[in-house]
């Protein structure tokens, strides 16, 4: 049948029923009506009633006196869901937008001190994921403030009462980075690389002061200062000081590169899949690795700024510190210890991927099982908990909650042990990939390799010394273990990477790097890495947040509202999940946006082009 | 050989896959929902000596928070964060000449960082304040509690700061 005809058929029968009922209520309100079908309204008692009511809610509205209203609910989800989805998203933005400049700014510079033009490249792809992130990130505070006004307009308004000097100085940040952010991408090429270069500092320096002054405003909510024991402002200076706001500083300011340069990296990634050149493929396989080698290098020192953080939270409050590792948040660590050890493995797998785009890096692949082998273990030490969820048999059985033999992996110093010895076996992966492909030349080489094999020794010694000491001691004694361990390992990078890039100067080439010849998979990696960080970055947004627990301002100012309960882990993770899906939604389209710059205009087609001009289509 | 599933598809199943996996994990440890403590709690002012003690261990446990670091019958100081309590009441006598046991550990929770016990660190906070803030009256059933753990509970809803030696 006809679709067109049926169309028709179909549009003339409903107006056709249209028209009818017009025609209809139209003569039936001119017909002649007798007397006794009249409407007459007489007033009964219940009319008058209701008049008198309806005057009487009116004058009672008058009067009502203004009552400040301290919380309001959001629909469906509640109002928590609501302000926990929305801050997370404006922080992952947020992060995205601090990171890249740094790195950005790195790059361009090696660009510029190298003459390579292959960096300055490079450096301009990474901006180029801005702007768009930007405008994101303006739009989801905007959105998020709104909603904290509307929904808990009390709790805004001691905030204001103890941070308004903070607030112009903000909103000043802010016009600067506007400025600096857009004229560092849109004047790339248009200045002088000096200049350019110092509109990039300028970047990252206004926008570091911005994520300090946000930090202090959420610090305060968990380690509050500056105030009187009933809240009231004493110093804002100390309110924005408190405990935790330096360990947060830095703590951020390291996990936000991580997070940039393994999203940047998955950009690269998804570009890698979708080239169509080899010339692409190797430009994005390029851009994959370094954008991953700026995330593991954050990554490597980000539990050590971790233990910082926590470090100062135990020395504002030992109730706070143990709530969080020992009370109801010490199983979100186990979920934490999965991801890290998710990471972990992942960034070895593509960088032991990454030598078999290297001619003559079998000699170094051999190592990969041990690697792999130590990891693994390291990995499944952190992961194991202390209590165990068990049956009252399984209890009776064990003697109590925790594994008579397992259950000693479960404590700090098990722990600490593993993710030192975790973080040295993936810098050993790093320098192995490194060192792939050359053959050092230098006279002393027998002699720096052997200095080099030492300290890796020596150090995983002490690591694994104070690990076992650890057992021995009282807990004030035990404590302070981390802190060697944590040193020795740092120490040991720095002197390692050292003596490694005096060892490999104007090292022999012995194969090519072939860039652009990765499986898919290890493609795949680096997008698995970056939704494994920003998960990461939900789960532990969370559980600095929860640890207030039923208070907005710790100790301070209660949380009276619907919402003042912790909910389940299980619940958490949900929430987090359903945000990290939002995020890849919205970066999907910041990365398709950021792709349609090297696309060719556009032209019409030839057919229709042929038919315009009135041309031959052949 | 083209690819049958177009790499957006197969990017976005990598996301959803890993996310559900990290959401799966999330349900497989313990889930506890934590609520707010009760309000002050009420004593009646005819409660024994006995009934405070039950009344402090429930606070102990929960709205106190004490049970979060100190351990009830896990032996030696090796290994622990914060004192055992097992035992503490006959322990308390001994501590500082011239306190008696509930005078000492009425101080030691007013005023947790004048002792310090031997191998261990500062760190208890004031319970009567905030976050924790206990009425004076709960700190009583937590003493109560605390003298039952190695001896026999004296308090009484009518014991006062000043017996405590508080004031």
């Amino acid at each position: 049948m006809n679709r067109k005809l049926l169309l028709v058929g179909v549009v003339a029968l409903v107006l056709g029923v249209v028209g009818t009922l017009q025609l209809a209520s139209y003569l039936v309100s001119r017909e002649y009506r007798a007397p006794s079908r009249v409407e007459i309204e007489e007033p009964t008692p219940r009319t008058k009633g209701l008049v008198d009511e309806a005057q009487e809610a009116e004058q009672r509205a008058l009067e009502q006196p203004y009552e400040e209203e301290k919380y309001r609910e959001f629909p469906v989800i509640g109002s928590r869901v609501a302000v926990w989805v929305l801050a997370q998203l404006h922080l992952l933005f947020a992060a995205f937008v601090l990171a890249v400049p740094i790195f950005a700014l790195i790059i361009e510079f090696i660009g510029y001190k190298t003459g390579d033009k292959r960096y300055d490249k490079l450096a301009y792809e990474f901006t180029k994921l801005l702007s768009v992130s930007f405008s994101m990130t303006a739009t989801f505070g905007a959105f998020l403030l709104f909603m904290l006004i509307a929904l808990y307009p009390k709790f805004m308004q001691y905030l204001s009462h103890v941070f308004t000097p903070t607030f112009l100085p903000y909103v000043g940040l802010f016009f600067l980075e506007a400025f600096f952010l857009y004229s560092y991408y849109y004047g790339w090429g248009k200045f002088s690389p000096r200049v350019h270069l110092f509109l990039g500092l300028m970047l990252n320096l206004v926008g570091t002061a911005i994520m300090f002054i946000a930090n202090a405003w959420l610090t305060f909510m968990m380690s509050p200062a500056g105030v009187s024991e009933t809240g009231a402002r004493i110093s804002t200076w100390e309110a924005v000081t408190n405990y935790t706001w330096m360990p947060i500083n830095i703590h951020r300011m390291i996990a936000n590169v991580a997070f940039g340069g393994a999203v940047a990296a998955a950009y690269a990634a998804f570009r890698y899949l979708s080239a169509k050149t080899d010339e692409e493929r190797a430009h994005y396989d390029w851009m994959g690795y370094i954008g991953n080698f700026v995330a593991i290098c954050a990554f490597l020192p980000l539990p050590f700024a971790g233990y910082y953080l926590a470090s100062e939270i135990y020395a504002y409050s030992q109730a706070l510190g143990i709530q969080m590792m020992g009370g109801a948040f010490s199983w979100l660590f186990i979920i934490q210890a999965a991801l890290i050890g998710n990471l972990f493995l992942a960034a070895n797998y593509y960088l032991w991927l990454g030598m078999g785009r290297i001619e003559a890096a079998a000699p170094y692949q051999k190592f990969i099982k041990y690697l792999l082998i130590a990891i693994a273990l390291c990995f499944a030490i952190w992961a194991t908990p202390r209590s165990i969820i068990s049956t009252v048999s399984e209890v009776r059985a064990m003697g109590g909650s925790s594994h008579p033999q397992l259950g000693f992996l479960g404590v700090m110093s098990a722990k600490n042990t593993a993710v030192n010895i975790l973080i040295l076996s993936t810098y050993m992966s790093f320098l192995l990939y490194r060192r792939a492909g050359k053959r050092a030349v230098h006279s002393a080489r027998k002699l720096l390799n052997t200095l080099q094999f030492s300290i890796f020794a020596i150090t995983a010694g002490i690591v694994i010394f104070y690990g076992v000491y650890g057992y021995f001691v009282e807990a004030a004694v035990r404590i302070k273990f981390s802190v060697p361990q944590v040193l020795s390992v740092l120490l040991a990078m720095i002197v390692i990477t050292v003596l490694d890039v005096i060892l490999y100067k104007n090292a022999e080439e012995t194969g090519e790097t072939r860039w652009g010849t990765m499986p898919a998979v290890s493609q795949y990696t680096l997008i698995f890495i970056a939704v494994s960080f920003t998960w990461l970055m939900g789960l532990m947004g969370y559980v600095r947040s929860a640890l207030r627990q039923h208070w907005h301002v710790y100790g301070v100012v209660r949380d009276t509202s619907v919402d003042a309960f912790t909910p389940t882990l299980g619940y958490a993770t949900k929430v987090v999940s359903v945000t990290v899906l939002i995020f890849f939604a919205l970066i999907g389209v910041v990365f398709w946006l950021a792709s349609l710059s090297g696309r060719k205009d556009w032209e019409p087609s030839r057919k229709r082009a042929a038919v315009s001009t009135g041309a031959p289509l052949l | 050989m083209k690819d049958l599933i177009p790499i957006p598809i197969k990017i976005a199943a990598l996301v959803l896959g890993s996310t559900a996996l990290y959401t799966y994990i999330g349900q497989l440890v313990p889930q506890k929902e934590v609520l707010p403590p009760a309000a002050a709690i009420e004593i009646d002012a005819d409660a024994s000596p006995a009934d405070l003690a039950v009344l402090g261990a429930e606070i102990a446990n929960g709205k106190g928070l004490c049970l979060t670091c100190h351990t009830v019958g896990q032996g030696s100081s090796a290994g622990l964060r914060f004192p055992d309590l097992d035992g503490i009441a006959k322990r308390a006598e001994t501590r500082i000449e011239g306190l008696g046991a509930l005078q000492y550990m009425a101080h030691s929770i007013y005023f947790p960082d004048d002792f310090i016990v031997e191998g261990f660190n500062p760190g208890m906070p004031k319970i009567n304040k905030p976050p924790i803030g206990l009425t004076d009256q709960e700190i009583l059933t937590v003493l109560a509690y605390l003298e039952s753990l190695g001896g026999t509970p004296t308090v009484t809803p009518s014991t006062t700061l000043a017996d405590l030696g508080i004031e």
